[in-house]
């Protein structure tokens, strides 16, 4: 039931952001179900292995790889699925709260929350990159052929 | 002789639009320089064009015969509109594969310029639905949720006006954080919100620049280090200076009126 609800939310914020980055009318459902696969996949490791970065790094992979498939399937670029699929995922809280640790003078935790957002960052960027990089080695299997 | 040259001009401005909407509007690096080079070499058989691009200018080269021509375009205003991107990909994809000429070609992509994005009235709708849901995905109540709405809508409204207004990025940013802020404190002072770290999470996520950081990532992969680089900078530029817009409020929040 928990993970039907972040579903739905996951789903309808991201299809907000769609219309924001003003995606085709008939990719925009898609972007949506994208979104909520990616932070369904970060919420169920988060909790499994008790990592917010290797959920999120799970989660880029697979909006990296749906955003893909469903570009090579719908013949649409891939950034209109996996732009606002990596929304929420994006460590916004994460961030905000380092900078309010950093203002209200609090270093230390303001220096581990910074990092972490950073590790956050990066395994966004990890995740994106080898979903890209699969993709391209089934791109020139296909050409060789 | 007069009459090719003019088509191989034709040809040539052609594929120059193509890749100005796209580069204009957020594709990324390769996509751009793949669609102006397929355009080029669909029509009178060229056999060397080439092309670079980077997110700030667009240089390209075709060889006909015993003729080089070359164009340099500097993009300077960028928005994000991804459905120009997919339509102009879908125009090169159905240029190539039929037998249009370049006149034709030019006015479809000129059409596909002038499209209109989503109404205002919908991007404050959906705006506000996508600042409220995130912040309902870090756990808020119902009051805080509206908040969140109202706050997220009315940020939307005004980014619309700074845009047209020609502010810098740089500035956009720092004002949008700030303003999102103090809406923020309005709702928490009155006594509608309760959170006021999710009602300002929620409503800053929607200044968050998901274009850049996706373009950086898969520009660096395409070996597109230069476009890969000056994008991520400016991921991190919008990143802080968001922070710097939100830090400096909530500091004279905490300072003058004794903060919560």
């Amino acid at each position: 039931m928990y993970f039907i609800k972040q579903f739905l939310i996951a789903f309808i914020g991201t299809i907000g952001f769609s219309i924001l980055f003003n995606i085709p009318k008939d990719s925009v459902v898609k972007s949506g179900i994208i979104g909520a696969l990616g932070w369904i996949t970060y919420v169920f490791f988060n909790d499994v292995l008790s990592s917010s970065v290797a959920g999120v790094f799970l989660g880029a992979i697979v909006v990296g790889l749906s955003g893909e498939l469903f570009a090579r399937f719908f013949r649409k670029p891939a950034t209109v699925f996996i732009i606002p699929g990596i929304i929420p995922l994006v460590p916004g809280s994460k961030s905000y709260y380092s900078m309010l640790a950093f203002i209200e003078q609090r270093y230390t935790e303001a220096a581990n929350l910074a990092s972490e957002t950073m590790f956050i960052a990066l395994s966004i960027a990890s995740g994106i990159i080898i979903a890209a990089s699969v993709n391209k080695i089934f791109k020139k299997k296909k050409i060789i052929k | 002789m007069d009459a090719t040259k003019k088509e191989l001009k034709g040809l040539l401005v052609m594929a120059l639009i193509a890749g100005r909407i796209m580069l204009r509007n957020g594709a990324e690096t390769y996509r751009v320089e793949d669609t102006i080079l397929r355009l080029c070499k669909s029509r009178m058989n060229i056999k060397y064009a080439e092309a670079f691009v980077t997110p700030t200018g667009i240089f390209m080269t075709v060889e006909y015969r015993d003729e080089v021509l070359s164009y340099t375009y500097r993009i300077k205003s960028r928005n994000i509109d991804l459905n120009k991107v997919t339509l102009v990909n879908e125009f090169s994809r159905n240029f190539v594969n039929s037998d249009m000429t370049t006149e034709e070609g030019s006015s479809i992509l000129k059409e596909i310029e002038k499209k209109k994005t989503y109404s205002l009235p919908v991007q404050l709708f959906f705006g506000g639905i996508s600042g409220s849901f995130f912040a309902l995905l870090s756990g808020v109540r119902f009051l805080d949720l509206v908040c969140t709405f109202i706050s997220s809508l009315s940020l939307i409204g005004v980014l619309y006006y700074l845009n047209k207004s020609k502010f810098s990025f740089f500035l956009k940013n720092i004002l949008g954080g700030m303003i999102a802020t103090i809406l923020s404190i309005f709702f928490v002072e009155v006594g509608i919100g309760h959170d006021l770290n999710k009602i300002i999470i929620g409503t800053i996520i929607l200044l968050v620049p998901g274009v850049a950081i996706t373009n950086a990532i898969r520009d660096s992969i395409t070996e597109d280090f230069l476009s890969g680089l000056s994008r991520g900078i400016e991921a991190l530029i919008i990143a802080l200076s968001i922070a710097f817009g939100v830090g400096i409020t909530l500091r004279i929040y905490f300072q003058a009126l004794g903060g919560m």
